[in-house]
This record gives C-alpha cells, structure tokens and sequence, in this order.
C-alpha cells in the first residue's frame, strides 16, 4: 500500500502546468481528486515517475453558464456538480449521474475532469455526456481542442487525451424545451461503478412525438457510446409501451458487451436493455411534466 | 475465465503458420513485448511492459507452443509473472483454409493471480482481448493487409 518513489509537482496556474506535463509526457501522471490514481499508485498498478498536482489551479475550479452553454471546469468535484443549483435546474441529467457516483468520500474529492480522463468503461459520466452531446476541452502548450463526448472515450481507460494534454472542462449545450432525462444504473455492489448504466434525453414535440433522443451508455462495453439503433427506432414517434420495448432491445446492437466475474455479456446486454427502458421511461414522463407546465405558465 | 474468438487473415494457412512460428514476427506482434528469447525448441522467454491507461506493469512471461500439426492446429501456453500478479493462458489454435484466406479459431483459458485478480478482474477480459485483437492485426500487417 506504499506507491513507488515520485517527484511532486504542485503548479499554481494551467500554463505551469501545461509546461509540467510537456516536459514530463508520458512519465507523468496528473493528480486531481485523487481517486483513481491513487489507489492505483499505493497497489503498485500505476507508478508514474511525475505526480503533477493541478489541485490548486483555480481556473479549473468552476461551474459557469456561457451564453446558455454549461461549462464545467475539470477540478469540479461530483458533490460539486450533484448540488449546484444551476445544474439541477437546467442540466438535472448531470446532478443525477453524479449523484450515483462512489460514495460520499468519493464525491467530496473525486472530479469530474479526473473521473473522464481515467476512462474506466464503467464510470457514471460517460452515459450523461454522451446523452447530453457534450464537448471535452483538453488544453496543450500548442492550445486547446474540442472533442465531442461520444468520440472522447477510446478504449478500456484509454481516452484521445495525448500526452502533453490537460482536460480542462467539459462544455454541455443548452438545455432544450419539452425535453426530459434520465439516469438509470445497476449498481456492482461492491464497488458502486455501474454494471450497466443508461441516460436517455428525450424531446417531445407539441403533439407528443419524440421529436429527438439520445441514449448514452456506460458499463455495457469497453467504452461509453450512444445506442444509435434504438435512437432510431423511437425518434418520429409517439411514445408507448411496445415502442419503448422494441427500441430498448437495440441498446447494445452491434457492440460487444464486456464480462467479468459479475456479469456474463448476455447477462450485460440484458440488464442494459432493461436499464435503457427505464432510463426512457422516466426521461419521457419529464418530458410530458415539462411541458405540462410550460403549457400552465 | 474462457477467452474465444476468430480472426481471418490473408494468405493461406501455411503463410500464416510460418508467422506463428517465425520468433521474430512474434516478437514484433505480441503486446507490450520488449525482447523474446529462445528457450529451447518452441519455447521462449519474454520481457514484457505492459500499459494500459494509468495501469502499467513489468512481467517476465515464457511463450510455449506444443501439439503442433503444421498448418493446422497448435497449443500455445504463455504464462507471465510481475509486481502486479500473474497471467497465464492456455489456448488451442486452429487454422482452417477460406478461399485465399485463412480464418484462424483460438479458444482458451485465461487465469489470473496475485493483485491482478483481486483488483483487475473486472477489465481482465477486456485487456485480453485488447491484446489478442492488436497481435492479429500485427500478423496480418506482417502479411501484408488487414483483418476482417
């Protein structure tokens, strides 16, 4: 439980440490929140030989609206994220999904840059971002690059993050009228990650079809992607039963589900299909609440 | 736990079967394998650093292939040994003619130990599969195309 020996840096601003990671590559690791790399380093799975510590650069510390743009900065905890109230009310997807995160410990110190950039398959915010359509920022000392969520996540805890690169934030679109959403997750007992985890974003138009949706899922493969051939099977239509069932049997239609101790890959496609439905279920019934209401105002 | 898959590669079995056994392409094509030695007649012994993410480990492994009924079918047994635990895998390989091409069948057992089980078990069928998918594509790149 005693990681291997490393150099400690704790830059004060992004450019220190943009010029950290440069020079350090592939031999350093960024520390943030702290709870992913650090229990990999005290088991001896990770020994980088650079510990950056961006914790102190307060630039990545932020919740802000840009012209109806959610920005997240990368040092956002998920306790952070589970209670702003500007998230809650306009982007609840994301309170949702943080919520489901960890424990409390985990949320107090865990980040929302951090938990991203370590691409495990089967983290919380993958699901939300892709649903949602969000954009990664990742800064290098050449400048910064936008990648949408749905291309961000590459492979088991692989991510388009280079070396030389930091996430920043993430930027999330407006949220749109007539629009509701949803996170549904079966929990792995032991360590809370997701078995499979589902966020559906549905829009209604004014009669009741489902003018667009998005169903993004984690912990089905070995990566989070969007469950285009359910999109598919739902968008132009009026939300019912069969309809929900028909398009929740397409969630994992041309992915290979994963398999470990916990859970066989048919087991996986089933539960994710289950957890899809649910997931649009719910996020429907909001939609129809919203615009209940918007009809009332 | 059981590993399984197909691959086709270009070329008929008797090519692929020269690149299954030719230490050098093995060496150039196995994952996260910095040097392969012979160790006795189709045996050998590896260095191997492996990174995956922030995961990342040094293993010391032994290749071994037996059974061998050229170009048909052998057992490949790698076993690998590190700080992070230990790998062993224990597979059966067959190459079955497709036209110009040849669709190689492997089916095995995958057993881990040490750290690696305790904590990794969850992406341990991943990662292998990862790594046989990136040493079919170097055989295939060593025969001069991609898999289907």
């Amino acid at each position: 439980m005693i990681p291997e020996a490393f150099d400690y840096f704790a830059p004060k601003t992004l450019d220190e440490a943009l010029r950290l990671v440069e020079r350090h590559g592939d031999e350093a690791k960024l520390l943030a929140g702290g709870h992913s790399l650090l229990p990999l380093m005290k088991l001896r799975l990770s020994a980088p030989r650079y510990v950056i510590d961006i914790g102190r650069v307060k630039s990545l510390r932020a919740i802000r609206e840009e012209e109806g743009t959610l920005v997240i900065g990368a040092l956002t905890t998920h306790h952070e994220l589970e209670t702003s109230e500007l998230v809650r009310s306009r982007w609840p997807l994301l309170a949702e999904a943080a919520a489901e995160i960890g424990d409390a410990q985990v949320r107090n110190r865990g980040t929302v840059g951090g938990s991203l950039a370590h691409g495990d398959p089967a983290a919380d915010y993958p699901a939300a971002i892709v649903a949602l359509e969000a954009e990664v920022v990742v800064a290098s000392s050449s400048g910064t690059r936008k990648i949408p969520a749905e291309d961000f996540f590459v492979d088991l805890l692989t991510t388009q993050l280079r070396p030389g690169e930091i996430l920043t934030e993430v930027r999330v679109p407006a949220a749109r009228e007539h629009s509701g959403s949803a996170y549904r997750k079966l929990h792995q007992p032991a360590s809370g990650f997701a078995l499979v985890g589902a966020a559906a974003r549905v829009r209604l138009d004014p009669g009741g079809k489902i003018e667009s949706v998005a169903i993004g899922m984690t912990g089905v493969a070995v990566r989070a992607y969007r469950a285009r051939a359910a999109e598919g099977v739902l968008t132009g239509n009026k939300p019912s039963r069969a309809l929900l069932a028909k398009a929740a049997e397409k969630v994992t239609d041309g992915i290979e589900p994963l398999a470990d101790l916990h859970a066989s890959a048919a087991y996986r496609r089933a539960v994710a299909s289950v957890y899809a439905r649910r997931a649009l279920e719910t996020a429907i019934l909001r939609a129809n609440d919203v615009r209940g209401n918007e009809r009332k105002a | 736990m059981k590993i399984e898959g197909q691959y086709t590669l270009p070329g008929p079995p008797a090519a692929v079967w020269e690149r299954l056994n030719d230490p050098a392409i093995l060496a150039k094509s196995l994952p996260g394998v910095e040097k392969l030695e012979a160790d006795g007649p189709d045996r050998y012994r590896a260095k191997i650093q492996y990174k995956m993410g922030s995961v990342s480990g040094s293993f010391t492994g032994a290749v071994e292939l037996s059974e061998k009924n050229p170009p048909h079918s052998m057992r490949l047994k790698t076993s690998a040994r590190g700080g992070p635990g230990f790998v062993t895998a224990n597979g059966q390989l067959e190459l079955v003619a497709k036209g110009e091409e040849t669709e190689v069948r492997y089916s095995g057992d995958l057993q881990l130990g040490g750290l690696l089980a305790a904590v990794g078990s969850r992406m341990m069928e991943g990662a292998a599969k990862k790594s046989i998918d990136e040493f079919f594509q170097a055989i295939a790149a060593s025969l001069g195309n991609q898999p289907t």
